[in-house]
């Protein structure tokens, strides 16, 4: 079959089109433009149909597993569709190695070395109990958050674009910089005894129901599934839809009970608005999925981020 | 019911628009007149009621934003208006030093002949449907001029106040606190600055982008 390849002004990206079997599927078309422009990899290729000039609807996207004949329309020997470059690409794991290192380096530069001489700050510093904890903390954060990617997260999305590396590092690494800045001061005031250790002991807590809703969410998505939704279930999604989230805003806050610092607080709460705004969306998404209809199951009533709140 | 919320709209912003040129224009008249009479080190004396008075009312202007009162893009209204008040209260209003500066008058004077002709503007063209051409004109083409020496100015002045705002630790919190928390104002106007520098650049051309489509859809009319 022919398959003409064009962009969204009606140009043709590769003159005459590209000849496949009838057995192609997408996966083998984005090959095949690869091959022909060197420059765009799969990953960065979004191909669509194309959609009558002055509709408002959205295209529909071509699903790389599927093959090229489910989207012929019974016009078998011919397919038109609409490339569009996403820009270059990189894979979700390696954006966020390098969106967690910073704050797993960069804290330690803080409690270790003397940058506080560089601020004013020529007296000797006194290291208290509570800032040698919270490093522990934070160090084991991060690097659970490394490990995690590596060795338990599933991604929907391959790749990401790579713009998002440079917004993603400035937005970690700054605000790593900001808590470990005030975190470390050498005129930092310590909390009571009590209090650090309810804040801490909250925080591991937090920490470890974390891990378990992802290992819970891996278990959800198959190492061969193709994406697509499921209704989570067990442990604290039975009572919250993104308990992902609810931990991680909760171990933040353990952090900030024990270490008391306006920045650890700011950071807490831009976290939780970011993953509220992707919790809302993620609960929009499974109540409209799972409508109860045509034999779907009915998504359950549950807190959507932060029980008892929202 | 939509009927009467249009009208409620039309009343209020015709009322809001030329309570806040009657402000600005007092504001003109009073900087010219002052300048003329007594020299630059008098303007800021002599404006600082209707100037404070007429900046701060803008704030109701990201409110109508907000709210859907009007079409202006809040993304574009907020950072005009929050430097402005930010000269306004926390460098003017904040640091007397700075106040006999003759780059007070500039921005003044910018300020207040970019706002008469942008509230009357918005004034008739509230209550009368539509504004005359020749103020179409002007409030799409003073910016030109206003803009750059008003930016100038809010620049000129802010650095004219880094010495001050160091010595005094004004509006500064300092550690060891409670909360472990730290604030220096001296670097916060630091801060402004550095985003003054690709942040002016960006909005004249946002105005200009601006400019030339008001003026081309006036023509097609």
């Amino acid at each position: 079959m022919k398959v003409v390849v064009t962009i969204r002004s009606g140009r043709e990206l590769i003159k005459g089109g590209i000849e496949l079997s009838d057995s192609a599927t997408v996966a083998d078309l984005q090959e095949a433009i690869h091959k022909r422009t060197k420059k765009y990899y799969p990953s960065r290729q979004r191909l669509t149909l194309p959609i009558p000039s002055g509709s408002k609807e959205k295209p529909t996207v071509l699903h790389y597993k599927k093959s090229l004949k489910e989207y012929t329309d019974g016009n078998g020997d011919t397919l038109t569709v609409v490339f569009k470059d996403l820009g270059p690409q990189v894979k979700y794991s390696t954006l966020f190695f390098w969106e967690y290192l910073g704050p797993l380096i960069l804290y330690p530069v803080f409690y270790y070395y003397p940058v506080y001489r560089f601020f004013g700050y020529k007296g000797e510093r006194v290291i208290h109990p509570v800032q040698t904890y919270a490093l522990y903390y934070w160090c084991f954060h991060y690097f659970k958050r490394i490990m995690e990617t590596f060795f338990v997260h599933r991604f929907s999305h391959a790749t990401s674009p790579l713009s998002n590396v440079f917004r993603n590092c400035a937005y970690y690494w700054s605000f790593g910089a900001f808590v470990a800045y005030y975190v470390n001061h050498p005129l930092y005031t310590p909390v009571n005894d009590l209090q650090m250790k309810i804040g801490f002991g909250f925080g591991l807590l937090c920490q470890i129901a974390n891990f378990y809703c992802h290992i819970l969410l891996r278990n959800l998505r198959g190492a061969d599934s193709g994406g697509g939704y499921q209704i989570p279930r067990g442990f604290l999604f039975n009572i919250v839809t993104c308990a992902n989230y609810t931990t991680e805003i909760y171990q933040w806050l353990g952090f900030n009970i024990a270490t008391q610092t306006v920045a650890g607080y700011v950071f807490m709460v831009v976290a939780a608005s970011i993953m509220t705004n992707w919790a809302l969306a993620k609960h929009r998404r499974l109540k409209k999925l799972f409508d109860g209809r045509e034999g779907r199951p009915r998504y359950p009533r549950r807190w959507i981020i932060l029980p008892p709140f929202l | 019911m939509a009927g009467f919320f249009s009208i409620f709209r039309r009343i209020y912003l015709t009322i809001y628009n030329w309570t806040v040129f009657i402000g600005w224009l007092q504001v003109f008249y009073l900087s010219v007149k002052t300048l003329k009479e007594s020299g630059h080190e008098h303007v800021y004396a002599a404006v600082e009621k209707p100037l404070l008075w007429a900046q701060s009312a803008a704030l109701l202007e990201i409110l109508h934003g907000l709210i859907g009162l009007v079409r202006s893009p809040v993304s574009a209204t907020l950072p005009q208006i929050s430097s402005r008040l930010y000269v306004a209260w926390g460098i003017l209003w904040s640091f007397p030093e700075i106040r006999t500066h003759f780059l007070v008058s500039s921005l003044v004077i910018s300020w207040s002949i970019t706002e008469i002709i942008r509230y009357s503007f918005f004034g008739l063209k509230e209550a009368f449907g539509s504004a005359p051409s020749w103020l179409l004109w002007l409030r799409y083409s003073t910016f030109l001029i206003m803009y750059p020496t008003g930016i100038s100015s809010e620049v000129g002045l802010i650095y004219n106040a880094l010495p001050y705002m160091k010595e005094s630790l004004k509006y500064s919190i300092s550690m060891p606190n409670k909360w472990n928390f730290s604030f220096d104002y001296y670097y916060l106007a630091l801060g402004v600055l550095g985003i003054y520098v690709p942040g002016s650049p960006h909005l004249y051309g946002y105005m200009l982008g601006q400019r030339k489509k008001a003026l081309a859809k006036a023509k097609r009319e």
